[in-house]
């Protein structure tokens, strides 16, 4: 029997991902990716300044405002190819790992950590029992049987108050949830820990950057952080040295709670190993140069196709021409007019119809790279460094494997992670490799300086007439690119490929489906009510739809209706 | 000593939802305050926010909401009345997040002791990066609410001697960005 199950995120104004799937049998058999605002935002940029464009494009999300701001410096660097001090660059890059690991924590813990985690089965665990398990895991030294006692007491009391529906975005005795209470307890203990961490990472954003969330030190052409050892109201040494040593206490939580936690949880839900594999083509850009010149990368870029790791391509520069050529947008089953179109003749015309399964059903384009859907993201990232042998990549994926297997108690291969679960332990992956390079370019900052340059900035000089550009981040949800026209002096196109749009793109013109279309089929759903599975894997890309608009809401009964047609 | 946090919320490049950080431009531009009291735009945080609002004894947001009335009407809203309907299934980090990050502070004992929401019911969501006229209209009566609340807490703010640029850099009603005015 066929049965239709709509995952709708009903409010008047919010943009958000809808999920309309098909399920035969207790499998999905056909999905739909519908993105359910048109944003358009970037028409606001037309006729601007494009050295104020930075400004408005940290506006287009509101989580993920600083690698707007970066994509969009870059874009206009590229375009009038004007490279940046290397100090620019450290302090760049120091500002992106930062926004990239409080982003992938917030993920884990708070976005997606009860989908796994029933924390009705808290109440149920051995504190002690919870802590000689953790401590059989990591040496992370808050893992005590106090911690875990005082992290059950919270939820304990919560129950007794009857509040624990606070919490309720889960779907708590689901069962597809078989996670033993210690490791729930385990998880959660660290869900609560989390919070001091983000705020750690966010200091140093806000230190370099001048505030959060949105930072203030972004210029075309470098930074507008003024470097003088010895003044105040600079970077001095006392911050290079406030900032190592907040990097010095969140790389623990990285490598001793986070990567752990997931390679636990992984281990103990291998079914998740199986399902949810995507578009099998994968795309990362290269990205925190270690130079001004942006001539080495310490994260490589480059794609894969048809899950072939062995045949992977690799990216020479940021914006490697092959990129710059092969990628485009198709308008097919979207909601704007146009057919095919690269981003640089790219168009924001909408033209709206009803949802329409064989036509137009969503405000997202499909792009597509040489005509095929591709993959963005922490397991984009991590599978094309891996099978370029990038040794960074390959240290802290073999750890997690083997940390992976030994739970499974079943040989856990890189090919394993091309799956639902696989995105999850990508992105722990990455956070390990971030919080070393951390270290790595706040030293290389502290050293530059040191040898004398303290130059951030190289003055933009624009030309008359019209040249185009493109400005590319690996940011926390995958490749980034703004495309730039500038004419005169001025902003004449601009469109923005993000990550989401890439990963919740729609069928396009030779019917092939989006990455989040493809990873929903075979997925298992047990209770068509409550799909939990497909939110699991949805869950897994870290999906970023609204980048918009969040009014809020206090007489909404319900932020997502799951509707069974 | 005991820190007092006004926050506006929303994206300004989003019609009406701007009114929160607006909201606060025209406070920095208009008020002096006493003691430790920050004023910031935290444009749209999602999961975020516990991150800005722990460690703040009180905290003023000002954000659009959806009143029921007509645009420009505003509501006010204490923490009971926000935790009173839980949130539901969430699909990305970016949805509004106070429900959630209220309990979390809570569960956390991070939760500051004085809360209060200000929503103002928006006419106008298209992207653009100006308020609709009724809502401009109205954001003095944002600014009262923040001002009584001052009072209530104990903290005081003062009309400045002579009123500082607005600084809504994005609203196309504002004076044209100079290239000074540009950040370097």
């Amino acid at each position: 029997m066929t049965s239709r199950i709509k995952i709708d995120p009903i409010s008047r104004i919010e943009g958000h991902l809808r999920i309309d799937a098909e399920v035969d049998g207790g499998r999905v058999s056909k999905a739909w990716a519908s993105c359910t605002m048109w944003r358009g935002i970037e028409n606001i940029l037309i006729g601007r300044d494009p050295r104020e464009a930075w400004l408005f494009a940290q506006r287009f999300c509101g989580v993920c405002t600083t690698v707007h701001a970066l994509a969009s410096v870059r874009a206009v660097e590229d375009a009038l190819k004007l490279q940046i001090p290397p100090n620019a660059q450290y302090i760049r890059n120091i500002i992106l790992i930062h926004h990239a690991l409080h982003d992938h924590i917030v993920h884990f813990y708070h976005l997606s950590a009860l989908d796994w985690i029933d924390v009705l089965q808290i109440p149920n665990a051995d504190p002690a029992k919870t802590a000689s398990l953790a401590q059989s895991l990591s040496s992370w030294t808050r893992n005590s049987p106090q911690e875990f006692k005082s992290a059950q007491d919270k939820v304990k009391a919560l129950a007794a108050s009857g509040q624990l529906g606070i919490f309720a975005n889960g779907y708590w005795g689901h069962p597809a949830m078989h996670l033993p209470p210690e490791v729930s307890l385990l998880g959660f203990t660290h869900y609560l820990q989390a919070l001091e961490f983000q705020r750690k990472s966010n200091q140093v954003v806000a230190i370099l950057g001048g505030k959060t969330p949105h930072i203030q030190n972004m210029t075309v052409g470098g930074v507008g952080n003024a470097i003088d050892l010895d003044s105040l109201g600079t970077l001095t040494m006392d911050r290079l040295t406030m900032i190592r040593s907040l990097i010095d206490e969140v790389i623990p939580f990285v490598h001793q709670a986070y990567l752990p936690d997931v390679c636990a949880i992984a281990g103990m839900y291998p079914e998740w190993l199986d399902i949810g594999c995507g578009a099998k083509n994968y795309l990362a850009v290269p990205d925190l140069p270690s130079d001004g010149s942006a001539s080495h990368f310490d994260l490589p870029g480059g794609v894969i196709f048809s899950g072939d790791l062995a045949g992977v391509k690799k990216f020479q520069s940021a914006a490697d021409p092959d990129f710059r050529r092969a990628v485009t947008e198709d308008a097919t089953h979207a909601w704007y007019k146009g057919g095919t179109l690269h981003p640089w003749k790219g168009q924001t015309v909408p033209e709206y119809t009803d949802f329409q399964e064989n036509g137009k059903y969503t405000w997202v384009k499909a792009p597509r790279y040489g005509g095929r859907p591709m993959e963005v993201g922490p397991l984009a990232n991590v599978l094309v460094g891996y099978a370029q042998g990038h040794p960074l990549t390959r240290k802290w994926t073999d750890l997690a494997l083997g940390r992976i297997s030994a739970v499974a108690r079943r040989k856990v291969t890189v090919d394993d992670l091309q799956s639902t679960m696989g995105r999850y332990a990508a992105r722990a992956v990455r956070s390990a490799m971030l919080a070393d390079l951390a270290v790595k370019h706040c030293e290389l900052l502290t050293d530059n300086i040191l040898s004398g340059d303290v130059a951030t900035h190289n003055p933009p000089q624009f030309p008359k007439g019209e040249v185009e550009g493109v400005g590319t981040h690996e940011a926390p949800r995958g490749t980034l690119s703004h495309w730039v026209v500038v004419k005169d002096a001025k902003l004449a196109n601009y469109q923005a490929v993000v990550p989401t749009t890439w990963n919740a793109s729609p069928r396009d013109s030779q019917g092939n489906v989006g990455p989040y279309e493809a990873s929903l089929m075979r997925n298992p759903v047990a209770d068509p009510e409550r799909p939990l599975e497909l939110l699991r894997t949805v869950h897994s890309f870290d999906p970023c739809m609204a980048c918009a608009c969040h009014t809020f809401d206090p007489d909404g009964r319900e932020i997502a209706r799951v509707k069974v047609l | 000593m005991n820190k007092v946090l006004i926050a506006g919320i929303g994206n300004v490049l989003l019609g009406d939802d701007g009114v929160g950080p607006f909201s606060i431009k025209v406070l920095e531009s208009q008020y002096d305050f006493e003691g430790n009291v920050e004023l910031v735009d935290l444009g749209t945080p999602g999961l975020d926010l516990p991150v800005y609002l722990s460690g703040a004894n009180a905290v003023i947001l000002v954000d659009s909401a959806k009143c029921g009335g007509e645009a420009g009407d505003i509501r006010l809203f204490r923490k009971q009345q926000i935790l009173r309907n839980p949130p539901r299934a969430r699909i990305d980090p970016h949805s509004p997040a106070l429900t959630e990050s209220i309990s979390l502070l809570e569960l956390m004992g991070e939760m500051p002791r004085e809360f209060l929401m200000i929503g103002m019911q928006g006419g106008r969501f298209e992207p653009g990066s100006t308020l609709s006229g009724r809502v401009r209209l109205c954001i003095p009566h944002i600014i009262d609410a923040v001002r009584r609340e001052l009072r209530r807490l104990n903290v005081w703010c003062v009309p400045k001697a002579s009123v500082k640029p607005l600084g809504t850099w994005w609203d196309s009603f504002s004076p044209k960005t100079t290239d000074k005015a540009l950040p370097r």
